[in-house]
């Protein structure tokens, strides 16, 4: 194990960052605003890269560097500390945060360049970077914790950017509060975990240090399913799984950058990350699995079927993110916790991209979002095109784009892992997949081919954005291509490297997978099957995308007569999302509004506390003073007898004690 | 005769008392209030305490009761009148529970005792203005001294008190 | 029976009562503090009992401080009482009330 103070500065530049643009705010011109606010970032990536090297240089089995800050607290067996650590799956994790994170830091130096709150848009932005890296490079759960309600603030922040507006308010609002129902689970899981492993510590060691938690997991077995359980209802919450996705379609209010960052790239995989960091625990209970793996693939198939409807073309995307979450959700549910992993990165490059692409897009068509009136925009904006051309392709899973390995190699575990076999959750995320060709492909049309449908004075204004938006599309688009080269799978000839890379930590459970291993890591590997089912997957997205071009491109009148399919009646329950917010609000929100309304608020507070305990102590001071106050009538005689009185008792006690 | 001398004088006292508390007029209360003080001078007669017998009479009866009647006198109208109403009964009667609690204590208390009459036999010349002399002049020489600044502050702070700004004339 | 201390500490006590009655059941200052008066006389009864019963003049020295302190008194106490009739014109102990809440 090595020690270097070198991790600490990945984390901490971006809040020097973040802390002098907070500050200063106007008083900073916008050019150094937005210099300083990419430069920290671009250090933090810098400082990574170097990290990362550091890391590789160390032999396979003892890649770990450590970093350690001070101790935060002790009482008796209960020790904390501050600092970090990075191993293969924190530096895979970092490179994609600060790396993703400074494009999309330059992306926003174009599309925020004639925003009011510029400063602050940075400001916010290099603190969920700040708060992002201590997620992943957090040694232990605690300080985790504290990163991923970081990240929970910043959204918060950036997602209610232009607060001015209530609605934007309220998606925020509604992010951090669904985000909290989930941290609930993340915290009881905790305590949970603590307070199980406590009596067995003796060492001094933190309780809830990675390194010490991976050296007790015998202890643990007893309580993995529910802790598990406990640990995957916030990943639900941070990650939008099936039931606490709610949050990000409404998250699509904020600024598109944010949208890219926080909400394609980098804050909703911080759940893939802790489910991957506590893959031990995770693989002691099958049942926790199973239940992750179910929740993640319907959360695939069911965001799908809402995004074949939707008209924002941002929300189109959010729910593709949904859908996309639960692959890596389920690739974990399974024991591919690599493949998960895998798919992180390279959603990170695709997402980001559309999501750029997206915003783009908007800002040329005067923020329009609707794509019913876009249209033609691939003569006027070549780049935007192309590179989001790229991302669809590889969202899609075309080969030998990067989407295809790790989409196929999700797949393919689901269907032959070494903890089983899940056919079932195969077919589930084989369709999905086809339906997210085919939206993603009538998102392309809509917006990119035919006729523009919007007013003539928007269209004069469409051209194609700035060299600090473009630039970073062509970076992530070349990462789209190429990026799934290091995770080729053995089978196809590749060298898995990716996922050799990560196999030391989580040799708990199923770690490096390659094809036909020789070493054979556990399960049936069967090279045909592999290919065999790759193979199919690339033939069903291609058939979905070639249909979504016909039904959209080619054949307009097949739209409309699918959107009338069962008297419209299936497409209103897709464009209303499934009306599951309605139904949250009818089950939930108004039975808690009424609580909080008639019983915390009329009984209790004003009530209880203002009428009962408030007035009736008044009212009983009152009383008590006007019945004292007659004792103070003024009148002489009267205080003679009450002298008298008081002589009367005295002289009978002394009498009668004696 | 010490007997003789208590019951009557006792009488005159007790009566006295009680009649000037119920009476109407000022004056009248005034009037009983100096029969009391003379039966209270008997009283002391009999207890053998000449000297203080003779202060009685000349110091309360003479000076202080002749002040109350002067009072009386200055302050006309509500005075001279008789009070507008007698004290309602439940007052009376809440005034007199403690003094009934007390006095049937006291007197159970001390009918119960066995000794009746005075202990000691008394020296020669007790109570003569010449013992009490030798008292107050010698072993309370300081009391006696203390007390006449005590009256001298009386008279000074009667007369401050007393002033007034005559706006307009007696009647 | 022979008059002994006891008799006149009863009544000593009962004159002091009925002072006390009277003061408290009178609304006239003027008779109000004849009635002080007339416990204090109570008070000194018994000094002079006592002083009999032992055989010593203390308790007789003690009954004249008793009178000059009782003639001060009155003379200060009337003295008050006439400047309050000539700002109030009245004695009525009831309505002078200015001590209440």
């Amino acid at each position: 194990m090595t020690e270097t103070a070198l991790l600490r500065w990945i984390v901490l530049t971006p809040l020097l960052g973040a802390a002098v643009n907070g500050l200063l705010n106007r008083r900073l011109p916008r050019q150094v605003a937005g210099l300083l606010g990419c430069a920290t970032v671009g250090v933090s990536f810098l400082l990574s890269v170097r990290a990362v090297m550091m890391l590789a240089a160390l032999p396979a089995d003892g890649r770990v560097i450590t970093d350690t800050v001070g101790r935060w607290l002790s009482f008796g067996n209960l020790h904390l500390d501050i600092g970090y650590m990075l191993d293969p799956l924190s530096a895979v994790m970092i490179l994609v945060v600060s790396g993703v994170g400074f494009l999309i830091h330059v992306y926003s130096l174009g599309y925020m360049a004639h925003d009011e709150g510029f400063q602050r848009f940075f400001t916010y932005l290099n603190l969920f970077i700040f708060a992002m890296l201590t997620l992943v490079l957090g040694e232990n759960l605690v300080l985790l914790f504290v990163g991923w309600e970081g990240v929970g603030l910043c959204s918060y922040l950036l997602i209610g950017f232009w607060f001015n507006e209530d609605e934007n308010a309220d998606a925020g609002r509604k992010a951090f509060i669904t985000n909290r129902v989930g941290d609930f689970g993340a915290l009881l899981a905790m305590f949970l975990v603590a307070a199980t492993l406590l009596p067995h510590l003796h060492g001094g060691e933190g309780v809830l240090s990675f390194l010490t938690l991976q050296h007790h997991t015998h202890e643990l077995a007893g309580i993995a399913t529910l802790a598990s359980l406990l640990f995957f209802l916030g990943v639900t919450g941070k990650s939008a799984q099936i039931p606490l996705y709610i949050w990000l379609p409404d998250a699509m209010a904020g600024p598109t950058p944010v949208s890219a960052l926080i909400h394609a790239a980098t804050m909703v995989t911080a759940g893939v990350y802790l489910m991957a960091r506590m893959s031990f625990l995770f693989v002691l209970s099958p049942a926790a699995m199973s239940v992750v793996a179910g929740v993640g693939v319907a959360t695939a198939l069911f965001a799908a079927t809402i995004a074949l409807t939707q008209n924002d073309i941002k929300k189109v995307l959010a729910y593709s993110t949904v859908s996309q979450l639960g692959y890596m959700v389920t690739a974990c549910g399974v024991g591919a916790f690599a493949a998960g992993i895998f798919h992180v990165m390279t959603h990170a490059f695709f997402k980001a991209l559309l999501f750029m692409g997206a915003g783009s897009v908007i800002h040329a068509m005067h923020h329009e979002q609707d794509m019913r009136v876009m249209g033609g925009l691939a003569k006027k904006m070549p780049i935007t095109f192309w590179t989001m051309l790229l991302a669809t392709l590889a969202i899609a899973g075309v080969a030998p784009l990067s989407g295809f390995f790790s989409k196929d190699e999700i797949l393919f575990e689901a269907f032959n892992s070494a903890h089983g076999s899940f056919p079932v959750v195969w077919v589930i995320g084989f369709l999905a997949a086809g339906l997210t060709a085919f939206y993603m492909m009538r998102l392309l049309v809509l917006t990119f081919f035919g006729e523009n449908r919007a007013s003539p004075e928007v269209q004069s204004h469409i051209h194609e954005s700035p060299l600090t938006m473009t630039a970073p599309l062509m970076v992530l688009a070349v990462l789209s291509v190429v990026g799934g080269i290091i995770g080729i799978p053995h089978a196809m000839g590749g060298g898995a490297w990716f996922q050799e890379w990560l196999a030391p930590v989580f040799s708990g459970g199923h770690g490096a997978h390659g094809g036909a291993d020789a070493a054979g890591h556990g399960g049936g590997h069967n090279t045909t099957l592999e290919l065999g089912l790759a193979g199919l997957s690339f033939a069903w997205a291609l058939l979905g995308l070639g249909l979504g071009y016909l039904v959209y491109g080619r054949r307009p009148q097949l739209a409309e007569a699918w959107r009338n399919l069962a008297g419209g009646g299936l497409h209103r329950l897709l464009l209303n999302k499934w009306f599951v917010d309605e139904l949250f609000g009818r089950v939930i929100y108004r039975p808690l509004h009424r609580l909080a309304d008639v019983v915390c608020f009329r009984w209790i507070d004003r009530g209880l506390i203002d009428g009962l305990l408030v007035g009736g102590s008044a009212v009983l001071t009152l009383f008590t003073g006007s019945v004292l106050r007659l004792t103070q009538n003024g009148m002489v005689r009267f205080y003679a007898w009450v002298f008298a009185v008081g002589v009367t008792v005295f002289t009978v006690y002394l009498t009668f004690s004696g | 005769m010490e007997s003789f001398l208590f019951y009557f004088c006792g009488l005159l006292l007790l009566g006295g008392g009680i009649l000037m508390i119920t009476s109407r007029s000022a004056v009248s209360a005034a009037c009983w209030l100096v029969l009391a003080f003379l039966g209270a001078s008997g009283l002391f007669a009999s207890l053998h305490a000449p000297f203080l017998a003779v202060l009685q009479v000349l110091v309360y009866a003479g000076a202080i009761m002749v002040l109350f009647l002067f009072v009386i006198m200055m302050l006309e109208g509500p005075v001279m009148d008789a009070e507008q109403a007698r004290p309602k009964a439940p007052v009376v009667v809440l005034a007199a529970v403690p003094v009934a609690l007390i006095f049937g204590l006291a007197a159970w208390k001390l009918t119960g005792a066995v000794a009746t009459g005075f202990a000691a036999t008394l020296p020669e010349g007790f109570g003569q203005p010449t013992a009490v002399a030798g008292k107050l002049l010698g072993e309370y020489l300081l009391a006696f001294e203390l007390i006449s600044v005590v009256l001298l502050v009386a008279i000074i702070g009667a007369l401050a008190l007393g002033k007034a700004e005559r706006s307009k004339p007696w009647k | 029976m022979e008059v002994g201390l006891n008799h006149y500490l009863i009544l000593a006590a009962a004159i002091f009562l009925v002072g006390l009655v009277g003061f408290v059941t009178r609304r006239n200052t003027i008779i109000m503090f004849m009635c002080v008066e007339l416990m204090l006389s109570a008070t000194n009864l018994v000094f002079a009992a006592f002083a009999r019963d032992l055989g010593n003049e203390d308790g007789h020295v003690f009954v004249l401080m008793n009178f000059a302190v009782a003639a001060a008194e009155v003379a200060i106490g009337l003295a008050i009482l006439v400047q309050i009739y000539r700002l109030r014109r009245t004695v009525d102990a009831d309505q002078l009330t200015t001590l209440m809440e």
